[in-house]
């Protein structure tokens, strides 16, 4: 990737005493160091990518460290990469995004957890979970019960991030419990500081390599018989020392409030800013967050320690349990708690907060007040009441002021981006043929499900698009089709997908955008990346340079595919053609269309330093624009109904007979040339012009135009 | 302000605006000045266009004077506890506070006028926008004050990104407690390569947020603005004459224009179609109480029908002088730049035709339909044609003068036909019913555009006019009609159009004859053998 993460390495190498600065996730990272790992690996997306991203490019401090950072090829292979920790007093660390990364590795991790670790084993997952997420809503929780592996999820505030990463391995080490520290999306990017300690280069690293190997070791095989014993240790051993651990290094937090010690609120780590913030709202609590009412703040939410739990608990009125999605675990566990040990204090959760969706400070306040309401009547549930309705009622003025609701403005391709002409051609390819189904995946080409191309049946998963028509194909009259990204393709798709349809013989359509990197999780490398040489020596930096590496072709072609078609994106019509040809094709079997067209957000970051370069010192530079007649434009927007680009939008007619807005490009436009393709393949208006606009132009090309601009001046009209 | 609560501050942006930098200049201004502060934010996927926010926290005491002691961040922006709300673009800002983020009582409100419209606004077939004048009332009527400025202007004058334009905004607020150096030191600190253009555009925001006065001007221009500047083209004074004056205005650019598009015959035919809607309005309306609006549309929709777009229109409009300047501006080419223009054309054989005689045409277009029912793709031409070359320019400049074919071929014939079908339906409307005629006539709004565009929206007017103006009452054919024609704008499909037809109890339009693909259904995979 061409971004720059020198900035952030620099962070990671503060000693002692020193103070970092920064984004939650980078704090997390530089932990990692300071708690002496020895071997990182783990899966981009959001919120956790910046994790990988940094340390892959930290890599020459890494090697000075001896720590080993590997980017794996999805969630699976960066969970099989702790088996390093189950023999060896190794410390690992993984990142992927939850739930969808959790849901991938789940086998490697159950194998993981079944014989345990002996050196500590962290995985770190971005909670996606709420505002801004853009995965299924699910809870990391169950995986940590249903494998037995410590949750930490701590409070959003650095150090105490920083401190649960260090602890997080000794409680690892403690128990043989492989640990998640999950942190929510607003987590990774909180900035704040914290005093740095000293990173700790690990005993055994790529530097002091071990001599031998382990003595062979039946235990520690995720295989029967040893996993009957392994499910016994679990309850006997490990979940004991791990409460024996968090209790004697108080990892959960005991916040004795002074004025309403009857009652208590049981609180997940990372929902701990959010609740003193609703306390406030309810003047229950001061700016620093010294609460009225005790809280037990969970920074590990699994195990929980019952006689913690039960202690805070026991003599209180009421106890209200914090606990963000479905279904309650830790209320659950704490009612049985209660029940068993008879203790008869009330306790509330789910029935007085939401069960589903993010606890905000408004939706946590509405519960904390009907809490507060039953055990405290008096002044400061009114003040909140007034505060939460007012809200309701603002939201209710405003919707009745705008006479219709605000259109929604949900992510869509970049400027220039190479996926958007292919679903132009698929538009087109469907008035002809009538519409297919469209097995969608994920990746940046899921934003054609939005508008304006509403493309795409079923996203089953990443790089499952393949494997999620077989079911559909042999039922349709049609052939259908399976979009997936070059990232989906090496993550999963090649063999759920690819192998599968040429194992069964399968007739089906698979389009690949090879656009080079992992895009929608921040263009990282891959496999089928260009190469750095080829970036070197391409004359024009400006080029796609995907087509230099057939890494992909060369696979399909190993696996047996037979019928494979290389297109590039932006020739709308020849993608078109290519789409009917693999829709009507007498070929039986799958039919492959590689789909090339570099990312332009990493060509523009190629791009422009280049041209800035050329500029500077005064060379030859051509600048591509594309542009409307605003007279010819006939109003219709058909252009925009096939395109969705950002930079082709709208103006005021100028033409005071004309009532509707006419199309128009401003500025920002990279000269892709899909509104010129659009126009030819489509029909469109002719309104479409594209303009080369060429800065310090050779002394001939000037002559050359003055003498031509003569002539063609003395043939224009006024 | 109560010393003891943070100072909240929700900043609206649109992913790849700089967001994350302006929270990061935040932060490190608290810090330069010595307050505790907190940022956040949920970049995620919206990073690729979509709209996101960022959220920060400032305590309004020293760190100095807190004794150690810590204050806790909120992480989440809590509705109707907003000490401002910054934004970059119009619709999010109205957005949040249509999600209850603004309180008139506490919140100040600093918003760019700049429209970024959303895919859902572009792609409608009419005009989707929705309206800044109301955008900005939400604004007024929910906020404790608001400062509003054309921030993206402001950024472009200055050539930096908008989240410099922003922090200066929030700088000349007095939101927190730093001085303004401390912003400067934050910015500088960044990075050194952009440092002074975003220096430019903090400088020029703190500024105008300063000059409330100025503001409050701009904000009436903005919510009510002066009628735009229209010279209307001047016509000979005998022609005003026989229609009444409030027609005056858009007949003179209607006659104008069809001047400028045939000659002054056809503009004198213009004018006689005009004046059968006139007297059938007359009729309707003797004392003039419509202020003869069924004239004035009719003035406007006949015009442009009149004036329909061919290959002739299009190669005059793109051969002018005044064409070349226009676009050297739009491309922003400098002054010793070299501009090379290509236009893209793709005439099939319907354009062509369209300037042949009647019979010739009718065998072209048999030909190419022949084409088609054989699976072919119809017959087109994709023409790149460089504007800026003597060969391109000619070529333009022959086609426009092809004035005179126009008025011989095959589609001049087809469209006077149709317009005279429509002609005579605002009419026969008119006398009817006023209300029914002023309905018909604003159906030329559907003709636009051209080959499929232009030939769906002209069979959607005729079907629309043969079914549902002679209804029962010229009252329900009226309504009839004004939904019709709503719904005829609403998508491409004509989805909507054919539900509103069979609603008012009209049949559906003629279906489309095409040419139908049989593709073989692979059989069964065999079982494996192995």
């Amino acid at each position: 990737m061409e971004v720059s993460f020198s900035k952030e390495i620099e962070s990671l190498r503060l000693g002692e005493g020193e103070t970092f600065h920064g984004e939650g996730i980078l704090a997390i990272t530089k932990a990692l160091l300071q708690s002496g790992v020895a071997y990182v690996g783990g899966y981009q997306g959001a919120p956790v990518s910046h994790l990988l991203d940094v340390m892959v490019q930290a890599k020459p401090y890494m090697d000075e460290l001896g720590v080993h950072v590997e980017a794996c090829a999805n969630e699976a292979s960066a969970a099989a990469m702790l088996g390093a920790s189950i023999h060896y007093p190794l410390r690992g660390a993984v990142t992927w995004k939850s739930i969808v990364g959790t849901n991938v590795a789940s086998d490697a991790l159950s194998n993981l957890a079944s014989p345990g670790v002996t050196g500590g084993a962290l995985i770190v997952v971005g909670e996606d979970y709420g505002e801004g997420a853009s995965v299924i809503q699910e809870r990391t929780h169950a995986f940590a019960l249903k494998s037995t592996m410590c949750l930490l999820d701590p409070r959003p505030d650095l150090p105490v991030m920083v401190n649960m990463v260090e602890h997080g391995f000794r409680l690892s080490e403690a128990s043989s419990m492989p640990a998640i520290l999950e942190l929510r999306i607003r987590a990774c990017h909180v900035r704040g500081s914290f005093e740095a300690k000293a990173n700790q280069a690990p005993a055994i690293s790529t530097r002091e390599l071990m001599a031998d190997p382990a003595k062979f070791d039946y235990m520690r095989l995720a295989h029967p018989p040893v996993t009957f014993p392994h499910e016994k240790l679990k309850h006997e051993k490990r979940i004991p020392a791990a409460r024996r651990y968090i209790l004697e290094n108080g990892l959960n937090e005991l916040m004795t409030g002074g004025k309403h010690d009857d009652l208590g609120i049981i609180v997940q780590g990372g929902l701990y800013n959010a609740l003193v913030r609703s306390l406030q709202q309810l003047g229950l609590a001061d700016a620093f967050g010294e609460s009225d009412i005790p809280l037990l703040v969970l920074n590990v939410t699994y195990p929980l320690v019952p006689e913690q739990v039960a202690d805070f608990c026991v003599g209180k009125r009421g106890v209200l349990v914090v606990e963000e999605g479905q279904p309650e675990y830790i209320e659950q566990e704490i009612a049985t708690g209660l029940r068993r040990r008879d203790i008869q204090t009330r306790l509330h959760g789910k029935d007085l907060l939401p069960q589903g969706g993010e606890y905000s400070v408004e939706v946590l306040s509405t519960g904390l007040t009907s809490f507060a309401a039953a055990y405290l009547p008096g002044p400061a549930t009114e003040t909140a009441r007034r505060w939460l309705d007012g809200n309701r009622e603002r939201r209710a003025a405003v919707a009745a002021q705008l006479d219709k609701p605000l259109p929604a403005r949900p992510p869509g391709f970049c400027v220039g981006c190479p996926e958007r002409p292919v679903f132009s051609a698929l538009k087109l390819a469907q008035q002809e043929l009538g519409p297919v189904h469209v097995a969608a995946d994920i990746g940046c080409h899921a934003l054609g499900t939005f508008e304006p191309f509403h493309t795409g049946h079923s996203i089953l998963g990443y790089g499952m698009s393949l494997a999620s028509r077989a079911g559909v194909s042999p039922m349709m009259q049609r052939r259908t089709l399976a979009i997936m990204g070059d990232g989906g393709f090496w993550h999963n798709g090649l063999l759920t997908g690819v192998q599968s349809a040429l194992f069964n013989g399968d007739d089906a359509v698979l389009l690949i955008f090879k656009n080079g990197y992992s895009s929608a999780t921040g263009t990282q490398e891959l496999i089928s990346t260009p190469q750095d040489a080829a970036k070197a020596h391409a004359t024009d930096k400006g080029q796609s340079l995907v087509h230099t590496n057939r890494t992909i072709e060369s696979t399909l072609q190993g696996l047996g595919v037979k019928w494979m078609r290389t297109v590039h994106t932006y020739e709308v019509d020849k993608v078109r053609e290519t789409l009917k040809e693999a829709f009507t094709s007498p070929f039986d079997g799958l039919k492959v269309i590689v789909a090339e067209g570099e990312c332009q957000l990493e060509r523009q970051r190629r791009i422009k330093p280049w041209i800035a370069g050329l500029l500077k010192k005064g060379e030859r530079v051509v600048r591509v624009k594309y542009g409307v007649d605003e007279d010819v434009c006939n109003g219709d927007h058909a252009c925009i109904r096939l395109s969705g680009c950002p930079t082709l939008t709208l103006k005021d007619n100028p033409d005071p007979l004309k009532v509707d807005p006419v199309a128009t490009v401003i500025d920002g436009c990279v000269g892709c040339g899909l509104c010129g393709a659009n126009a030819h393949a489509a029909t469109l208006c002719p309104s479409f012009y594209r303009a080369e606009v060429i800065q310090n132009p050779k002394w001939h090309e000037r002559l050359w135009a003055s003498l031509r601009g003569g002539l063609v001046r003395a043939l224009q009209t006024a | 302000m109560n010393n003891d609560k943070a100072i909240t501050l929700l900043v609206c942006a649109l992913g790849g605006e700089g967001g994350g930098v302006l929270t990061e200049w935040l932060v490190e201004t608290a810090r330069h000045a010595g307050y505790p502060a907190q940022a956040t934010s949920i970049p995620g996927v919206a990073q690729r266009t979509g709209a996101t926010t960022y959220y920060v926290e400032v305590f309004p005491q020293p760190i100095a004077s807190l004794g150690g002691r810590r204050p806790v961040f909120s992480l989440n922006p809590v509705p109707g506890a907003l000490d401002a709300l910054v934004s970059s673009e119009l619709l999010e800002t109205a957005r949040q506070i249509g999600n209850g983020m603004s309180t008139p009582d506490r919140t100040r409100v600093i918003t760019s006028t700049s429209r970024s419209l959303t895919t859902i606004e572009r792609m409608q077939m009419g005009d989707g926008r929705v309206e800044s004048p109301d955008l900005l009332a939400v604004v007024k009527a929910f906020s404790r004050e608001h400062h509003v400025f054309d921030m993206s202007a402001v950024a472009k004058e200055c050539g930096t990104v908008v989240s410099a334009v922003m922090l200066g905004a929030i700088a000349a607020s007095g939101l927190f407690p730093f001085k303004r150096e401390d912003y400067e030191a934050a910015v500088k600190a960044g990075g050194a390569a952009t440092a002074a253009a975003s220096l430019r555009g903090f400088a020029k925001a703190f500024e105008i947020v300063g000059r409330a006065q100025e503001q409050a001007a701009y904000l009436q221009a903005v919510i009510a603005p002066p009628p735009a500047e229209q010279t209307t083209p001047s016509v000979p004074p005998q022609v005003l004459q026989r229609f009444p004056q409030p027609v005056h205005e858009m007949l003179s650019l209607g006659y104008a224009r069809l001047v400028d598009y045939q000659d002054a015959a056809y503009a004198e035919r213009y004018l006689q179609r005009l004046a059968q809607v006139l007297q059938a309005e007359q009729a309707a309306d003797p004392n003039g109480a419509h202020g003869f609006a069924t004239t004035t549309e009719m003035a406007r929709w006949l015009a442009l029908w009149m004036a329909f777009d061919d290959i002739v229109r299009v190669a005059d409009l793109k051969s002018r002088a005044s064409r070349w300047q226009r676009v050297r501006g739009e491309v922003k080419a400098g002054d010793d730049d070299l501009l090379q223009l290509w236009d893209h054309f793709k005439p099939g054989v319907p354009e062509f035709a369209a300037l042949l005689p009647p019979a010739l045409a009718q065998r072209l277009v048999a030909w190419d339909r022949r084409r088609a029912a054989a699976g072919r793709a119809p017959w087109a031409l994709p023409l790149k044609v460089g504007t800026h070359s003597v060969f391109g320019m000619l070529s333009l400049r022959v086609l426009a003068s092809c004035k005179a074919l126009r008025v011989r071929g095959s589609r001049f014939a087809v469209e006077q036909a149709m317009i005279d079908r429509w002609l005579q339906g605002v009419v026969d409307g008119s006398r009817r019913d006023w209300a029914l005629g002023h309905e018909i006539a604003l159906c030329g709004r559907l003709i636009k555009g051209y080959g499929a565009t232009n030939e769906r929206g002209k069979e959607n007017l005729l079907h629309v006019l043969d079914h549902l103006a002679h209804g029962e009452s010229p009252e329900a054919s009226a309504r009839a009609i004004a939904e019709a024609r709503q719904a005829a704008l609403a998508d491409e499909a004509g989805t909507a159009l054919d539900a509103t037809l069979a609603r008012h109890g009209a049949p559906p339009r003629p279906v489309k004859e095409q040419p139908i693909r049989f593709v073989r259904k692979p059989r069964p995979a065999a079982p494996h053998t192995f």
